[in-house]
C-alpha cells in the first residue's frame, strides 16, 4: 500500500504558515515598541505631524463624510419598516442614534480609513523604501523611523477619532433626512430624541476605541511599508496587506472593546 | 588628475567581510583612500560594490574586518557618533533617492534642518541657492522631483549630498542610466565639486568614461576582494583577462 504524503505536506505548510504568522506578530509588536520608545522623545517633528494630520485627517473628510451620510440614510430607511410593523416608529431616531454612535460610526469610519489611509501609508513608505529615500534620510543623519513612522502613527491616532465624531454627526444628519422622507420632524426634535436616549457611556467607549483603531491603521500601514521588499511588486503588496490586516485588526479591537465595555457594565 | 593633498588615509578598509545568508558578498576587501583622492571601484553588477559603500556609511553592518573613517572604527560608533560622522559624508544614490513629496529646495533643506546646525531661514536659503547654483540648477528650487529629467535628478542628488559641505563623497553609479553627453557633464561636475569642496571620494561605476575622467586610482572587485589596483591606464593595459575584460570596449 502506498503512503499518501499529502497530510505531511499540509502539516508542514501549516507549521510554516504559523511560524511566519508568529514571526510577523513579533515583528509588529517590536515595531510598536519602537514607536513608544521613540515617539515621545525629543526632538519632536511637529511640522511633519501637522502635515500628516492635514493629509490623513482633512483629506479623508470628504470620503468619510459621504460614506457616513449614506450609511445614516440607508440604516434609517432599512430600519423604518420593522419599527412601523411594531408601532415603534417614534423610536427610530433613538435606535439609529445608538447604532451609529456606539458601533456603526466608529467601525465604518475606521474601515474607510484603513482603506484610504492604511493603503496610502503602506504604498508611500514602500515606495520610499524601494527608491532608497529611507536610506537617504538615514545617511542625512535623520532617524527615518522617527521622522516618517512616528509622525504618521501620531497623525492616524489623533485624526481617526476626530473623523469618527464628524462622521457620526454627518450620519445622524443623513438619518434625520431619511426620517423626514416619510414624516415631518424638526432637526431639533430629531437630535433631542437621539440625545435623550444616549448617554456618555455610549459615546466615550466608542471614542476610546477609535484611538485604538487609528493606532492600528498607522501601525500596520507603517510596518508594511517600512519593511517593503522586492521593488514595485512589493509596494503593491505592502499597500494591499496594510488594508487587509488593518481591517482585520479593527474588527478584533472592536470585539475586545465590546467585551471590556460589557465588563464595566456600560452596555 | 592631481591629488589635492595626502595626509594619511581618510577611509581605511581592512579585511572586510559581509554575507547575506549563504551569499558571501565581500570576502576580504581592503582599500585605503587618502585625503583628496578619487578612487573608482569597478566590478560586475551584483558583486557587492554598493554593499561596500553602504557598509562605509553604516547603512549595513559588516560581519568582520574594519572600516575606519578619519581613524575611527564605524562599527564601534554610537548612533550619535555615526550621525555626526554622516554629516561629514555625502552619499549620491544610484536612483538619486530624492524625497518625492518635497520640492528641490526642501530636499536640500532636509539635511541642513536635521543636523542640529541652527541657521536662520535666510542663511538656509542662501546655502541652498549657492549649492544649486554650483550644480547649475538655480531655477529648479521650487520644482518637484517628478518634474526633473534623469540628469537633473542626478545633479540635485549631488547638490543634496554637498549641501553640508562634506569631506567624503560616496557615489553609487553616478552616471548609470544617462546618455553619454549627460554622463560626461555629471563626471565633470563631480570633478568641479571636488576641486571646490576638497572632498575625498569613492566612486562606484561601470562607466569607463566616468572612471577615466574622475579616478586617481581604481580597484577592481572580483569575488568580494580587491582583485587589482592601479591607475586607469595601468589596469587598462593589464595582462590579466579578468581585469582587461572591463576595458574591452573603451576608446583607445
Amino acid at each position: 500500500m502506498s503512503t499518501n504524503p499529502t497530510p505531511t505536506i499540509k502539516l508542514n505548510s501549516f507549521r510554516k504558515g504559523l511560524l511566519t504568522f508568529l514571526e510577523e506578530v513579533g515583528a509588529v509588536t517590536q515595531f510598536a515598541g519602537r514607536f513608544f520608545s521613540q515617539g515621545f522623545k525629543p526632538p519632536y517633528e511637529w511640522r511633519e505631524v501637522i502635515q500628516q494630520c492635514y493629509e490623513i485627517g482633512y483629506r479623508s473628510l470628504p470620503l468619510v463624510g459621504i460614506t457616513s451620510f449614506i450609511i445614516g440614510l440607508v440604516l434609517t430607511l432599512q430600519s423604518r419598516p420593522t419599527l412601523v410593523e411594531f408601532g415603534a416608529e417614534a423610536w427610530l431616531p433613538a435606535m439609529v442614534g445608538i447604532s451609529i454612535i456606539r458601533e456603526i460610526g466608529p467601525v465604518i469610519t475606521a474601515l474607510i480609513c484603513a482603506g484610504k489611509i492604511g493603503s496610502g501609508i503602506g504604498a508611500e513608505l514602500g515606495s520610499m523604501r524601494v527608491t532608497e529615500q529611507i536610506d537617504a534620510m538615514e545617511v542625512s543623519g535623520t532617524n527615518p523611523f522617527k521622522f516618517i513612522v512616528t509622525t504618521r502613527m501620531w497623525a492616524t491616532t489623533l485624526m481617526v477619532p476626530i473623523l469618527v465624531i464628524l462622521g457620526d454627526g454627518i450620519a445622524l444628519y443623513g438619518a434625520y433626512l431619511a426620517v423626514n422622507l416619510k414624516g415631518g420632524i424638526s432637526l431639533t426634535l430629531f437630535f433631542h430624541q437621539v440625545f435623550a436616549s444616549t448617554e456618555f457611556s455610549d459615546a466615550i467607549p466608542s471614542i476610546i476605541k477609535s484611538y485604538f483603531f487609528g493606532f492600528a491603521i498607522g501601525l500596520v500601514g507603517c510596518f508594511k511599508g517600512y519593511h517593503s521588499k522586492k521593488g514595485t511588486e512589493g509596494v503593491g503588496r505592502s499597500a494591499n496587506s496594510a488594508v487587509v490586516v488593518a481591517s482585520l485588526l479593527i474588527f478584533i479591537i472592536d470585539l475586545i472593546a465590546v467585551q471590556i465595555t460589557e465588563l464595566f457594565g456600560l452596555l | 588628475m592631481e591629488i589635492a593633498t595626502s595626509n594619511g588615509p581618510v577611509i581605511d578598509i581592512r579585511h572586510l567581510k559581509k554575507s547575506f545568508g549563504s551569499n558571501h558578498v565581500l570576502t576580504d576587501f581592503n582599500l585605503s583612500v587618502n585625503k583628496g583622492e578619487n578612487v573608482v571601484v569597478l566590478g560586475k553588477s551584483g558583486c557587492g560594490k554598493s554593499v561596500l559603500i553602504k557598509c562605509i556609511v553604516g547603512l549595513l553592518p559588516y560581519d568582520q574586518g574594519s572600516i575606519r573613517l578619519f581613524g575611527k572604527e564605524v562599527s564601534a560608533m554610537s548612533q550619535k557618533e555615526l550621525d555626526h560622522f554622516r554629516s561629514r559624508i555625502g552619499f549620491v544614490f544610484q536612483s538619486s533617492a530624492l524625497y518625492d513629496s518635497m520640492t528641490v529646495g526642501e530636499n536640500l533643506e532636509f539635511p541642513l534642518r536635521h543636523h542640529g546646525k541652527e541657521k536662520t531661514k535666510a542663511e538656509t536659503r542662501a546655502i541652498i541657492e549657492e549649492t544649486l547654483a554650483n550644480v547649475g540648477l538655480s531655477h529648479a528650487i521650487d520644482l518637484m522631483p517628478v518634474e526633473l529629467s534623469g540628469g537633473m535628478r542626478k545633479r540635485i542628488g549631488l547638490a543634496r549630498a554637498l549641501v553640508l559641505k562634506p569631506e567624503i563623497m560616496l557615489y553609487d553609479e553616478p552616471t548609470t542610466g544617462l546618455d553619454p553627453v549627460t554622463g560626461k557633464e555629471i563626471s565633470q561636475l563631480m570633478l568641479q565639486m571636488q576641486e571646490k569642496y576638497h572632498t575625498t571620494s569613492i566612486i562606484i561605476s561601470h562607466d569607463m568614461n566616468c572612471s577615466r575622467m574622475t579616478a586617481n586610482r581604481m580597484t577592481v572587485m572580483i569575488n568580494g576582494i580587491n582583485y587589482a589596483d592601479g591607475t586607469f591606464e595601468q589596469l587598462k593595459s593589464s595582462a590579466d583577462a579578468n581585469v582587461n575584460s572591463f576595458f574591452e570596449f573603451t576608446a583607445p
